[in-house]
């Protein structure tokens, strides 16, 4: 890792102008838990000239959970989020995915919105062999896109985003001076590139602040689940986030997303659709799951994903309450 | 090698608390009476604490990783970027001006990989050819990591590329680019390896060997009522020690003095003055903690190779340890196998055939035979065996925990599981039919297969997949066999003072198995002290010369010396208080930390207090490693293979989620023998440790490397996968205590017998819960989830 | 945990360091420590390579083996993906200060008692894991054990034994207190 300069931002303001001024040649980098970044410098595909440091900005680690709905800092720590009651209560699918998420020490460090801006974990994209000496030809694709892999078969790596999109929520970019907007995630996430140097639309000197997440009705049920090699510690070879608003046993209308089979996560719509209208049982779950999967263009290496996609699927929708 | 006069003894020999009984041996003269089983004996079988366990909870356990000396540099390594190369020019005049830099070395010759049997035009490169992404080339010695590391980059290589391939199956074609141009030999290393010499090459094809095979294999296939035949498949396995390999090399004057995570100090010394020329005398190899080595720490190595270099022409001691990249992808691994198992039985069971053609890769290293279990393990008259390697551009392979066995057992035990259910029979039953040779791993085999069932409650085996949802659970036993191999070359030194100072040498080394204990303990039962009154001094080159850490040899090989140096104390301590204490000195006991008078407890002395009376200042002993008093059956340079082997039984219950592809070995019996255990605690932390990484390798770990450009995609901890805590089963431990006979501490080992049956338990398991056979390693949901599929 | 009479002096903000070594001081295992070191230095080898303080152990380098776990305020870190001058102003508990006035931690005690080691390279980092859970916790359950651990790696397979010395150090921690 080569050195570089630091700096403490103060304020989002002053932060944003420090980040404005990056180039090609001086890159500045915004740094919050810093674990994604701290891998990409030691993997040598990233090398900032300088560091902007946000923990040494105030209030940015806060979450406030209220009749409106949450709005969780950008410095929230994944363990705040798996430790917090309410949301553990009323967020259940965004304080599991938080929980099975990296270590115990990475999830102390790790914020959310270093999470959402986390670059993908696929093994040539973390190898800088394959930025500055050869090309990916992602011929292991084993751990990669099941769906919409044309163009890239990379997928985005936060799990959170799973929860966070089935709960239809949004970020906060500001650009500092009081210029700031509010983007759905569905449109914040772009799918990963080896070319570009981040996989969402925020812009240079632009900084994410916040993530709001609408409020939960009451009749909500929702549920997630990872599906890994291993339980200890593993990146998922799937997760599926659902949210269900239920009239009395019936659902009303259903949020159920994809991770990790797609560049980035897909709403199973096709799922969805399925289930308005209709009771959970293990035979709409069954449908439901099978509906999700009929579009899947899996590559020669990673057609075992689909069946698991699928189980997972409806054991999900089962699993939600 | 000692030939000393032999004398007829009579000793216990079998299973204590089953079947001892007397056997005649010839031993060698002047070795210490048999002991007792260990229920009489005071410190032996034990479970003494870890003799080192407070400075490793504490942090102040010194690792060569730890070693900090004045004026230490840093070194890193530059490694290819291409699978397969000439090297037509190396320039690094820019690096050694890069600040910070004090030397710069190119590696002139590469070790561990195979070498050309005839160099041929190779003989006039420059450098040694490229043949694995990852090759070490040069290394930086500087002030700093990061300035050593700035200065890599400044180097310029120019590489002339060559076709590579990096797929077994591949490599095998006539078609396949050759790794080498010509055929290899592989050099054996103190790890073991090596391959056989002088067999023929065609390609990247070497081999085969036929070691084992007899009898006439068409007439027995004629003679079977059934036969059963797989393709069994296994992955490249890396040893993954969590200390990397490294080396702090400190060339001053003309001495050298090489700090090492090794697992044999003396191989660092003798590859060290190999290489440089240097009397060994000259040369100090010092390890007093490795963390971890699992096979492949043995010798210098190509990065302490450049590490000695930089030391020298920088005339400063030089740290050289690799990162996890370089740890995964050039220092070693298990290598791969692709194995055709066709076997014929009676309906009897009695095996009428066994025929076996293997082809490993271990990347640029030969070495990838898959053991000795289908010749060795099961009366069979025909048997027909081949091994190939086969080259492929990628790292060499080393020795690791059970090296060929492990690999050759997950086939070979799965194999006779599917004629015990081709024959309708039960599996104990068929191996209670099979497993008849006159051997101590035999008889152990037979009680562990009986305390095995018991404990597992194999009585609740259901048929092949009984279960009818989705979630399939099963039960599946596999059998352990590993040389049991003694160390030639072994001496042991105590020495104690007046004051009642005792202190024991040896120049092996504890690598994380306890070897200190279990010299404490054996130094201590002699002298009747506490294992905590024996300081243990390991890990330094300079020491009287001890095994490698490898081979399960150290306790087999240490602990008789152990006793034989001790006991010569003890008794040259008893013949000097006798007279202070009325008694013939034969009337003497050590019991308690006291000297007493066998007919008479009260008239003693305190074991400080009699050296004091009896005037010692100083008192230095040493006790040989004798053969073992059968003798063995093979010898292969410092290595003694006896008649018998370690044996060992593991049962697993695996949870198969028929859906999702997930395995789940939710608790592991294994029942095995170590011959006397000396330490149970310390036996019992091994068998888990060798369990837990037989579940890593049935069920997660795979170098996968990319075909295009031969480098290694998940060379680090989280995509390189490893058994954490959630999948680590319930194991269950027992143990046998089976006297042989054959030492004056009858001790064996237990590291490999621990790991080699593990995958095949579990693999048999899968079977019983699931009704298919799983023959591809590891049991990844995508590995899982096409063997369900298949007919 | 030792609590630090004072934090070290911070910067007058906003801090601007480096790229070159500059003097950083980091409050470890109760006293303040300060070493040259540039901005790119990681906590573990500040500690290590500046400090000394060998015990925390680096594996992977990667956060993902948890060999390198040190306390930062009391909860575990992986010192390897933790910048030294990110920690100003926090208070660092290392192996070499995790047992006070010479007496070991009960998981320490424990560890040793149930042989919960091999190599013991990747000791310290469990020790410090198990210790943090069983101070915040010590109704600990077999589960938690599993959790506090689930990111680190033991090669030489001492899990089970883990698991044991960790519940019996709880064990003796829920003693001890109730004879307080």
């Amino acid at each position: 890792m080569r050195s570089f300069e630091w700096v403490d931002a103060r304020s989002v303001d002053e932060a944003a102008s420090l980040l404005a001024a990056t180039s090609a040649t001086a890159p500045v980098i915004a740094k919050a838990g810093g674990m994604d970044l701290l891998d990409l410098m030691k993997e040598g595909i990233v090398q900032p000239a300088r560091i902007v440091n946000l923990k040494s900005i105030p209030s940015l680690g806060d979450v406030r959970l209220e009749m409106s709905g949450m709005q969780l800092g950008a410095l929230v720590t994944l363990a705040q989020i798996e430790r917090h009651n309410g949301i553990r209560s009323h967020y259940r699918a965004l304080a599991e995915a938080a929980l099975h998420a990296a270590t115990p020490q990475v999830r102390n460090a790790a914020t959310i919105g270093g999470n959402l801006l986390q670059r993908p974990r696929c093994w040539y994209f973390r190898n800088e062999h394959f930025h500055r000496i050869a090309e990916a030809d992602h011929s292991e694709h084993q751990h990669h896109a099941i769906f919409e892999n044309q163009q890239t078969v990379m997928v985005h790596a936060s799990t959170l985003a799973t929860p966070l999109l089935a709960y239809e929520a949004s970020v906060h970019l500001t650009l500092g001076k009081g210029s700031s907007r509010t983007v759905a995630l569905k449109d914040f996430l772009l799918p990963p590139s080896m070319q570009r140097d981040r996989d969402t639309i925020i812009a240079d000197g632009e900084i994410l602040t916040q993530i709001t997440v609408p409020p939960i009705q009451p009749g909500t049920r929702c549920a997630y689940h990872k599906q890994t090699e291993r339980d200890s510690y593993d990146w998922p070879i799937c997760d599926v986030a659902v949210v269900l608003q239920m009239n009395d046993d019936v659902v009303a209308s259903a949020k159920i997303v994809l991770g990790w089979v797609a560049p980035v996560p897909r709403r199973a719509v096709e799922s969805e659709e399925i289930l308005v209208g209709r009771r959970i049982d293990e035979l709409s779950a069954s449908e439901a799951a099978a509906a999700a999967v009929r579009s899947a263009t899996p590559l020669p290496k990673n057609a075992y994903k689909v069946p698991i996609l699928e189980t997972v699927i409806k054991r999900t929708i089962l699993a939600a309450r | 090698m000692s030939s000393d006069p032999l004398e007829q003894r009579t000793l216990s020999a079998g299973i204590v608390g089953d079947a001892l009984k007397q056997v005649t041996r010839n031993v060698p003269r002047g070795e210490p009476p048999a002991w007792p089983t260990n229920a009489e004996l005071q410190v032996v079988g034990k479970d003494v604490k870890r003799m080192d366990a407070l400075d490793k909870v504490t942090g102040r356990a010194r690792y060569t990783f730890d070693v900090q000396l004045p004026g230490m540099l840093y070194a890193r390594t530059l490694n290819s970027t291409v699978p397969h190369a000439r090297i037509k020019s190396i320039d690094t005049s820019q690096a050694e001006k890069s600040p910070g830099v004090r030397a710069v070395h190119v590696l002139e010759r590469l070790l561990q990989a195979a070498e050309l049997r005839d160099p041929g035009e190779e003989a006039n490169e420059p450098y040694p050819v490229i043949r694995f992404a990852g090759q070490p080339i040069a290394a930086v010695a500087a002030t700093s990591a990061r300035a050593a590391e700035a200065a890599l980059d400044l180097i310029r290589v120019e590489y002339e590329p060559i076709d590579h391939v990096t797929e077994l199956e591949d490599a095998m074609q006539a078609t396949s680019p050759p790794v080498f141009p010509g055929p290899t030999e592989q050099h054996a290393t103190a790890g073991g390896g090596g391959a056989a010499k002088g067999l023929p090459q065609k390609g990247n094809l070497r081999g085969p060997s036929k070691g084992g095979s007899r009898g006439d294999l068409e007439r027995g296939f004629k003679e079977a009522d059934v036969v059963v035949e797989g393709e069994y498949r296994t992955q490249v396995q890396t040893h993954t020690p969590l200390e990397p390999h490294g080396v702090v090399a400190d060339w001053r004057d003309d001495e050298l003095t090489i700090y090492a995570s090794t697992q044999h100090v003396l191989s660092v010394r003798d590859e060290a003055a190999d290489i440089f020329q240097l009397p060994k005398e000259k040369i100090r190899a010092i390890s007093d903690y490795t963390g971890g080595g699992f096979g492949a720490k043995y010798g210098i190595g190509n990065y302490g190779t450049l590490a000695i270099h930089l030391s020298r022409k920088a005339r400063a001691p030089v740290r050289l340890v690799l990162d996890r990249r370089e740890e995964h992808v050039s220092v070693g691994n298990r290598p791969s196998s692709l194995q055709r198992l066709k076997i014929g039985a009676k309906r009897d069971g009695s095996l009428t055939a066994i025929e076996l053609r293997s082809f490993g890769s271990g990347g640029v290293a030969a070495g990838a035979g898959v053991g000795s279990c289908h010749h060795s393990m099961y009366s069979c008259p025909n048997v027909s065996i081949e091994h190939y390697d086969v080259f492929t551009n990628a790292g060499p392979c080393a020795a690791f925990r059970g090296p060929g066995q492990t690999q050759g057992i997950f086939a070979f035990e799965q194999a006779i599981d599917a004629v015990a259910a081709r024959l309708g029979m039960d599996p104990i039953a068929l191996r209670d039919k099979i497993d008849t040779r006159d051997a101590d791993d035999v008889r152990a085999r037979a009680a562990e297969r009986r305390i095995g069932a018991e404990k597992i409650g194999w009585s609740r085996r259901r048929a092949p997949g009984s279960d009818t949802g989705p979630i399939k659970r099963g039960i599946g036993m596999a059998q352990s066999m590993w040389p049991y191999i003694v160390n030639s070359y072994t001496t042991c030194e105590i020495r104690i003072q007046g004051d009642g100072t005792v202190e024991a040498f040896c120049g092996t080394q504890d690598i994380g198995t306890g070897t200190r204990t279990v010299f404490a303990q054996v130094v201590a039962e002699e002298l009747g002290l506490h294992a905590e009154d024996v300081r243990v001094h390991v890990g330094d080159s300079r020491f009287p010369p001890g095994p490698p850490s490898g081979g399960s040899r150290v306790t087999s090989s240490l602990t008789p010396a152990a006793r034989n140096a001790a006991h010569a104390a003890a008794r040259d301590i008893a013949s000097r208080v006798a007279p202070l204490l009325n008694a013939k000195a034969d009337d003497l006991i050590f019991r308690n930390g006291r000297i007493e008078r066998r007919d008479d407890s009260k008239t003693s002395l305190g074991f400080a207090e009699a050296l004091r009376r009896a005037g010692i200042e100083t008192l230095v002993h040493r006790g040989d490693r004798r053969d073992d008093y059968e003798g063995y059956a093979r010898k292969a340079g410092e290595l003694n293979i006896s008649p018998h082997a370690i044996g060992g039984v593991q049962f697993a219950e695996v949870c198969v989620d028929t859906q999702t592809g997930a395995v789940k070995v939710e608790r592991v019996v294994a029942v095995h023998d170590c011959g006397r255990p000396i330490n149970p605690k310390l036996v019992e932390s091994q068998i888990f440790g060798g369990v837990i990484q037989g579940v890593s390798y049935a069920l997660y770990e795979d170098r996968r490397l990319d075909g295009p450009t031969g480098v290694q995609l998940n060379a680090n901890i989280d995509q390189y996968k490893i058994v954490g805590s959630r999948e680590t089963p319930q194991i269950e431990v027992h143990l046998i205590e089976l006297l042989g006979g054959q030492s004056s501490t009858d001790a064996r080992g237990v590291a490999e017998p621990a790991n080699v049956a593990t995958a095949a338990a579990i693999a048999n398991a899968f079977f019983n819960a699931t009704g298919k056979r799983i023959y591809t390693l590891p049991m990844t949901p995508a590995n899982v989830l096409a063997a369900l599929r298949a007919e | 945990m030792s609590v630090a009479p004072h934090h070290p002096p911070g910067r007058e903000a906003p801090g601007t360091f480096g790229p070159e070594p500059q003097p950083l001081s980091l409050l470890v295992n109760g006293e303040v420590h300060t070493a040259l070191a540039d901005p790119a230095t990681t906590l573990v080898e500040f500690l290590r390579d500046a400090l000394g303080l060998t015990g925390t152990k680096i594996g992977c380098d990667r956060g993902a083996c948890s060999a390198c776990t040190v306390w930062i305020d009391g909860e575990v870190a992986a010192s390897c993906m933790t910048l030294a001058i990110d920690v100003r102003e926090r208070s660092i508990t290392t192996i070499e200060g995790l047992s006070r006035e010479g007496e070991l931690h009960p998981v320490q005690r424990a560890f040793i008692e149930h042989d919960a080691l091999q190599c013991g390279f990747c000791t310290p980092g469990m020790v410090m894991s198990c210790a943090q859970l069983v101070d915040s916790n010590p109704d600990c359950t077999l589960e938690d054990v599993k959790t506090a651990i689930s990111g680190h790696l033991c090669r030489c397979g001492t899990y089970p034994n883990i698991f044991k010395a960790t519940l019996a150090a709880a064990e003796m921690t829920r003693t001890a207190g109730k004879k307080k």
